[in-house]
């Protein structure tokens, strides 16, 4: 990296910049009374937008920092049953060729003739953009002021019109960054950008740009992403949606993996930040080598790339409903639910399955009167239908509300005159999230194994000793515990797994929500798999009450789990395109075994052997610091952290203090 | 029947490979700077993890008193109240061992992988590794990672059916050997020469322990004794701290009886200078 990165770098992790923000926040709803809803949204945005004052930082390349710390007020929009518009992928490419004038033109050509509603969401649509022109300006004078040539030189063009070359496109990507989240978007995800920035990428090469220049552009641009990362808080820290998504094919299904690709894993290897977070699109075809690349940046411990697994996506996308093209073009939402950019507009984090509570409903209202195993599994089907109904039903109530400035940049909305909240893209469909399925697998191959084979225990007592959250139940916790769990490629356990999966995709996919789409079933688990398992009792796989599930698509934390091939084995039998909402296989590797280029390799063949067998996400972590002093506080949260040491493995929490603390010491992370 | 104490599904520096690596126990060396100190007795064995350890004694009570001090039991499972205490060394018939490697033999065949047998010895029980190997033989590649120490004629009959070796050489002085490691090299050295004469492929590993493996009169002896069987490529696994860190699993305390903290000498000049190509694991 060079000299100016490293400064960059240095200056983004000191952090000192943040201090010198205004507040900003203040409460607009009472005068945003008299706008309709579309003029209500332009205007919110419009304040934020003239809030805002220049922020540069040095010879800043980019701008557009944030000066207010928060955003105005519109109480309307924490209502009940409002979700907000995010997790999409906006539509770079149109906004790169012909700039936000190019968007003003079209609505203006479209204005006559158009209805009334049309008219309402126009005229709210070139509030938004004359604000943007407005912001532009005063930064453009700045960068003048404070010698920012390179900047004041871009803003001449950009991002009001089309970008001529690669640094343009960045200023108009990271513009697009800060101008969607002033418009309360917290998830604005980067998408393709190996794709939609390549040709401007190869217009720089052809002006004679080095490759040495372009990685330092990048990187000074990932770098960018990063600076007001802390105001765009999801669940956490962290969670703001800028995922990358690289590789992968084109809309006519070819190899779309490029020299841009390879720079961008090359950046992100460099910097170990956490922003962009980076996706690598794979399918059958992909050579060992790119994931031998990206294992290279698995070794960082970030905990990306994660990846997906295009023969089972494009697949499941197409089965929903989604145009081929549009399905070779999917991206990934903030976390890993599969979305396609430009004119989707879905949710996919709308509601959430709870496998674990809806099998102990099973358990409370059916088990006693079952005569065998069949029959319970038969009611615990029927109960997955009733919160199927349920969640559609809850889910029906949600409506988005008005975002013009965002349906700006999603195609069709303003062909089509109409706001993203009002139908305005192409696809508005609903995803849901399948938290606990591998908790509620075992509780099932639990019972199965000792009410109904061993006949050792009677539903009584099992509900007992759920009831007292095993307390003075130790013997049967450990036999429940003793039973199989999913992830050791054991049948009898991983076929239940396989019947929870089947029947929500059975009793959810395709039903219609309240926005002319469908539902979609996922693996994934969000902050479920802590916040709806606090709630959850002690349950029939051994877990004690409120402890947490498995994350997404992965073994339960007290399954004892024979290795990764048994594991990588379990999760890749059910037919995962009826799940394609997403949700990664995520397995933990200490990352001693990334200790020489032996280790990545492997690694690497692991992952293929994962997308081989049919998965549909994995998500592979080499173990970091942080992760392992929380294992030495809490043992129990980590049964097979296996750290890898010179010829041998051992379990983490079976080494002794010192040697923890040494291999602590020793795999020190830097941010 | 033989005994398995760990059965590792994702050893990476194991064999050509994704493989999976057997740890049998039993081994008629006593290395002192031995790793796998859960390794070496051929019986079941009940281990203690130290971490979230109560001290409360419990364990210790439900064991029986030996002259080697207290050794834990069955009954010491059920006594700890943070269920630290588990059984090491579960018994396997080669049928229900093979079955287990079988059930990933597709996903181990999709990367030129398979199963490595390490121990403890595997050659401990050669009878169990050799029934194991005919049932494998042609279905997956195996792997036998062996410090040679065994008679002639059982290192004939596991060379006639594993694929592939990795073979500890330590140290080539007969009363250093001794010294360190319980036991005279000579047969070592013999099932090497017969191992280097087969059309076997193995690799030489090469434990550099610091004092004692590293010295330059060893490694020397070591590459010319590598050359003279015409191999040239060894890999060579420095020590590390952490090499202790089993013992007080299995009770014990660990004193190698050499500096540990001496930085190692990997010797890849003095190999190269020999014509032995050196790669440090």
């Amino acid at each position: 990296m060079t000299e100016k990165v490293k400064n960059r770098l240095e200056f983004l992790l000191d952090g000192g910049y943040r201090k010198t923000r205004a507040d900003g926040g203040v409460n607009l709803t009472s005068a945003l009374n008299e706008f309709n809803p579309a003029m209500r949204s332009a205007q919110l945005f419009k304040a934020a937008l003239d809030a805002e004052e220049p922020v540069l930082y040095g010879e800043d390349l980019f701008g557009f920092n944030r000066f207010n710390r928060l955003l105005p007020v519109d109480d309307t929009l924490n209502a009940p049953y409002i979700f907000e518009m995010g997790n999409i992928t906006v539509d770079y490419e149109t906004v790169l060729e012909t700039g936000i004038e190019g968007l003003k033109k079209l609505a203006q050509q479209k204005y006559e003739g158009a209805d009334e509603e049309a008219k309402r969401f126009y005229d709210a649509l070139f509030v938004t953009f004359d604000a943007c022109a407005r912001i532009v300006e005063k930064y453009r004078t700045a960068a003048q002021k404070a010698g920012c040539e390179k900047l004041y030189n871009a803003l001449s063009a950009v991002p009001l019109h089309g970008a001529r070359d690669y640094y343009e496109a960045l200023v108009t990507v990271h513009f697009l960054q800060y101008a969607l989240r002033l418009n309360n978007v917290n998830h604005v995800t980067i998408g393709r950008f190996d794709q939609y920035m390549y040709p401007y990428y190869l217009a720089s090469v052809k002006n004679g740009a080095s490759r040495e220049e372009l990685l330092e552009l990048t990187e000074l641009f990932f770098i960018s992403l990063n600076f007001d990362t802390d105001l765009y808080t999801g669940m956490q820290q962290g969670d703001n949606g800028q995922s990358m998504v690289l590789g992968g094919c084109d809309e006519e299904g070819n190899p779309s993996f490029n020299e841009l690709s390879e720079m961008c894993l090359t950046a992100s290897e460099e910097l170990k930040i956490i922003d962009p977070k980076i996706n690598l699109r794979v399918n059958k075809n992909t050579p060992l080598s790119v994931y031998e690349r990206g294992t290279r940046l698995t070794k960082q411990g970030l905990g990306f790339p994660q990846y997906s697994n295009d023969d089972v996506v494009i697949d499941a996308l197409v089965d929903w409903g989604y145009d081929l093209k549009d399905a070779r073009n999917y991206t990934v939402a903030a976390c890993w639910e599969f979305i396609v950019p430009r004119c989707g507009a879905d949710i996919p984090n709308i509601g959430v399955m709870n496998f674990p509570l809806v099998v102990d409903r099973a358990v409370r209202k059916h088990l006693a009167s079952s005569a065998n195993f069949d029959e319970f599994l038969a009611y615990v089907g029927r109960e997955i239908a009733d919160e199927c109904d349920s969640i559609i039903e809850d889910c029906n109530k949600f409506r988005t509300p008005y975002s013009v400035f965002t349906s700006g940049f999603i195609l069709h909305c303003i062909e089509k005159g109409r706001d993203v909240s009002q139908g305005g893209a192409e696809y508005n469909n609903f995803g849901v999230h399948g938290a606990g399925i591998s908790n509620a697998a075992d509780a099932l191959a639990a019972i199965k194994k000792l009410i109904f084979e061993k006949k050792e225990l009677s539903c009584a007592q099992l509900i007992a000793a759920l009831d007292a959250d095993f307390n003075g139940y130790g013997e049967l916790r450990r036999k429940l515990l003793e039973c199989p769990k999913m992830g050791n490629n054991d049948d009898y356990v991983d076929e239940l797994g396989t019947f929870l999966i089947d029947k929500f995709a059975l009793f959810l996919n395709k039903r219609p929500n309240n926005r002319g789409g469908i539902y979609r079933a996922g693996t994934g688990s969000a902050m479920e798999y802590v916040l709806s398992a606090a709630k959850v009792g002690a349950t029939a796989d051994g877990r004690r009450a409120g402890q947490a599930y498995g994350s997404s698509f992965s073994p339960s934390l007290d399954a004892v789990i024979q290795g990764p091939l048994s594991a990588v084995q379990s999760f890749t039998k059910a037919d995962l395109k009826k799940v394609c909402n997403g949700g990664p296989f995520t397995i933990e590797i200490h990352d001693t075994v990334f200790r020489n280029s032996e280790g990545e390799k492997k690694t690497a063949a692991l992952i293929k052997t994962f997308i081989d067998l049919g998965g549909h996400q994995i998500q592979i972590n080499a173990v970091n610091r942080d992760r392992l002093i929380d294992a030495q506080k809490h043992p129990e949260k980590y049964p097979n952290l296996i750290v890898r040491v010179w010829g041998w493995s051992g379990y983490f929490r079976e080494l002794d203090t010192c040697y923890q603390d040494h291999i602590i010491r020793r795999t020190e992370f830097t941010f | 029947m033989s005994k398995v104490f760990s059965i590792e599904e994702f050893a990476t520096f194991d064999g050509p490979g994704i493989r999976m690596t057997v740890f049998l126990k039993g081994c008629p060396l006593d290395c002192v700077w031995c790793h796998n100190p859960e390794g070496k007795s051929p019986l079941t064995e009940y281990v203690r993890s130290p971490n979230g350890c109560l001290k409360c004694g419990a364990c210790e009570r439900a064991g029986i008193k030996t002259a080697d001090g207290v050794k834990l039991t069955a009954d010491s499972v059920n006594a700890c109240p943070r269920n630290l205490v588990r059984k090491c060394g579960i018994d396997y018939s080669p049928r229900e061992l093979t079955d287990k490697i079988m059930k990933n033999a597709a996903v181990l065949n999709l990367n030129g992988g398979g199963v490595t047998f390490s121990g403890g010895e595997p050659l401990f029980d050669t009878d169990f590794l050799c029934e194991c190997i005919k049932l494998l033989k042609g279905k997956v590649h195996v792997a036998v990672q062996t410090s040679g120490f065994a008679p002639e004629k059982n290192f004939q009959r596991v060379l006639e059916l594993a694929d592939y070796f990795l073979y500890d050489l330590k140290i080539m002085n007969p009363s250093d050997h001794k010294k360190y490691c319980g036991a005279d090299n000579a047969l070592i050295l013999n099932n090497y020469r017969t191992l280097a004469k087969s059309k076997v492929p193995f690799v030489t590993r090469i434990p550099l322990i610091p004092t004692v493996t590293d010295t330059v009169e060893n490694l020397t002896a070591i590459a010319s004794f590598v050359k003279e069987n015409n191999v040239n490529y060894v890999e060579t696994l420095p020590y590390n701290k952490l090499a202790g860190s089993k013992y007080a699993l299995v009770l014990k305390e660990y004193h190698p009886g050499f500096d540990e903290s001496r930085p190692v000498n990997t010797g890849e000049k003095l190999f190269a200078s020999m014509g032995v190509t050196a790669r440090k694991m």
